[in-house]
């Protein structure tokens, strides 16, 4: 299993809320490697990918924030036409229901990441490998 | 074996009961009606003499008397001694407008300190405990009166006043306490502060707690009971009254038994003024029938409740009232519904959210408006959008089966929601600016 753990925080819809949480991050000395910010009228979710969630976890619980850690899968392909397509024929192909999906800076410039969250994540790890693509692992994505 | 502060009267007929009352009345009626212009123009005014009332079953003939007639006579308007024989004033919190106080002669402070001492004995309290008093003290009635009936009863008293909680914890542990005496949403809130310290109800020594001045749930009193290890004991005042202590739970924690050889309660219908029969929901009415320098004759309390003398396992034969189901001041009426906090306070408890919440009311368009803004529960955060908005709408769903209306429901932060160490506020209507 290569799952990637990405740290979900709960934001309240008001002004400073973000910048609360970034600048525990960064007095920590943690590098976000990869970032979505989900957002309803009452309320944000961060979701966040670091190179250290044990710690980010620790510092944000102790900070007082509700934080929740869930298993994702991270993926890299070619920066071409129709490879995202591609993947999500796959995943669709193997009846795995795609929750959210986000895009990450990787260490390539002719290669893009993305992180996808679905409820099955050893279906679509499963499906992903057969169809070729290319999984990170959270040390992969820590390196990078 | 219960233990009564003064069993004679918590355990009196009711035959003796009324004739004592009836005896206090009389005396009390011609007192006020003789050193008291106010109350002399308004029983002139309602053509009722103090010889019209012979006993207990008079007392329905006396006018009532409300906040507003305490407003108008602020500040010594109803006073019914000298002020050189007071020696004490209290006041209310003023929040719901202009303070009325209240004066007390020296047998005021006696009799009021011993309802309160009869409420910390019924609680289990005796000269062995360790007694710490997290009400405010000052002009609040609280700080003044748990303290005077833990002096009674010769607890070691502690008189923190409220706020600090740190320090609340670090004596409570440092001087072994084992009563807590503060308005439930601090007892509350000193539970959360302990286990954010790392320490368990084990670290502490307290066995029980005598809470009031605020309304409360029975889901929050099982919240505090299980946070601090103790059991958590309902007390009843007002200062128009006395304050606290003018009703106070026993061990059956099923309402609370009124000093009714002070204070007679009435249950009125509120639109009326109908007195109304033992077992139904009305406006309870106190008269005050020992107080010397600030008697009440009639006073609308303006909470809702229900009388009782159904026979208590603990011997006392003194009246119960049920904790007050609201006031009508912060009763809210919400598109024609009547709506109270504490209904909204009990959902969120039974749904496992924090009894920390706001309720803000609206006007938009000529319909009304209820938004309730309360913190997630860190337990069920999910990192999916919809996860989170289906908790909303559950808890929305909830609470309009209790209220009968729909809210929006809000989910906020942990903690984000102001925590009082007095009375909680909790409600803001704006439709009060727009009128």
């Amino acid at each position: 299993m290569s799952n990637v753990r990405q740290i979900s925080v709960f934001v309240d819809n008001k002004p400073n809320q973000l910048t609360g949480v970034m600048k525990l991050i960064k007095d920590s000395g943690i590098n976000i490697r990869a970032l979505s910010l989900a957002d309803t009228k009452d309320f944000g979710i961060l979701r966040i990918i670091v190179n250290d969630t044990d710690k980010t976890c620790e510092i944000l619980r102790s900070a007082g924030y509700a934080v929740t850690v869930t298993e994702v899968v991270a993926i890299t392909i070619p920066d071409s036409p129709g490879q995202l397509s591609r993947v999500l024929d796959i995943l669709g192909g193997e009846g795995v229901n795609l929750e959210y999906l986000y895009a990450f800076l990787g260490k390539s410039d002719r290669a893009v990441s993305f992180v996808i969250r679905v409820d099955d994540n050893t279906n679509a790890a499963a499906a992903l490998n057969k169809g070729g693509i290319i999984q990170l692992t959270e040390n992969d994505i820590s390196e990078m | 074996m219960e233990k009564y502060w003064n069993q004679e009267i918590e355990t009196m007929s009711l035959e003796d009961m009324r004739k004592l009352q009836s005896e206090r009345l009389v005396a009390q009626v011609k007192h006020v009606y003789e050193n008291v212009k106010y109350y002399r123009d308004l029983m002139d005014e309602k053509g009722v003499k103090p010889e019209d009332i012979q006993s207990v079953d008079d007392l329905h003939k006396l006018p009532f008397i409300s906040k507003a007639d305490l407003r108008e006579a602020y500040p010594d308007g109803l006073l019914a001694v000298p002020k050189s024989q007071c020696v004490r004033i209290h006041s209310t919190s003023g929040t719901t407008g202009k303070r009325v106080v209240a004066f007390y002669t020296q047998k005021d402070v006696d009799l009021w300190e011993d309802c309160c001492a009869r409420a910390i004995t019924a609680a289990g309290g005796t000269e062995d405990d360790v007694c710490q008093v997290a009400y405010g003290y000052g002009l609040f009635t609280g700080g003044a009166g748990l303290h005077g009936g833990s002096h009674k009863v010769g607890c070691l008293t502690l008189p923190m006043s409220s706020g600090n909680t740190d320090r609340q914890i670090t004596f409570m542990r440092d001087l072994g306490t084992t009563i807590l005496c503060c308005t439930p949403s601090y007892a509350a809130y000193i539970g959360e502060t302990l286990h954010e310290m790392g320490l368990t109800p084990d670290d502490v020594q307290l066995k029980a707690g005598i809470f009031g001045a605020e309304p409360w749930t029975e889901e929050m009193r099982r919240s505090i009971e299980k946070s601090l290890g103790i059991k958590a004991y309902d007390i009843y005042g007002l200062t128009e009254i006395s304050g606290p202590g003018v009703a106070f739970e026993c061990s059956e924690q099923k309402g609370m038994h009124i000093n009714e050889d002070n204070f007679i309660p009435e249950i009125i219908n509120p639109e009326t003024g109908e007195v109304l029969p033992e077992g139904e929901v009305g406006e309870l009415v106190f008269t005050s029938i020992t107080k010397e320098a600030f008697p009440l004759l009639r006073y609308r309390t303006r909470d809702l409740c229900v009388l009782s003398r159904k026979k208590c396992s603990c011997g006392r034969t003194l009246i119960k009232m049920t904790k007050p189901m609201g006031r009508s001041d912060d009763m809210m009426i919400i598109r024609g519904v009547n709506v109270f906090p504490s209904q909204i306070e009990t959902v969120l408890i039974e749904q496992g959210y924090s009894p920390n919440y706001l309720i803000e009311v609206d006007r938009i368009n000529n319909s009304d408006t209820l938004d309730i803004s309360v913190e997630m529960n860190p337990d069920q955060f999910s990192d999916k959008v919809k996860d989170m908005q289906q908790q909303e709408r559950a808890l929305a769903e909830a609470i309009k089966t209790m209220l009968g209306i729909s809210p929006k429901v809000h989910l906020v932060s942990p903690k984000s929601i102001t925590r009082s160490e007095g009375k909680a506020v909790r409600v803001i209507d704006k439709r009060k600016l727009h009128d």
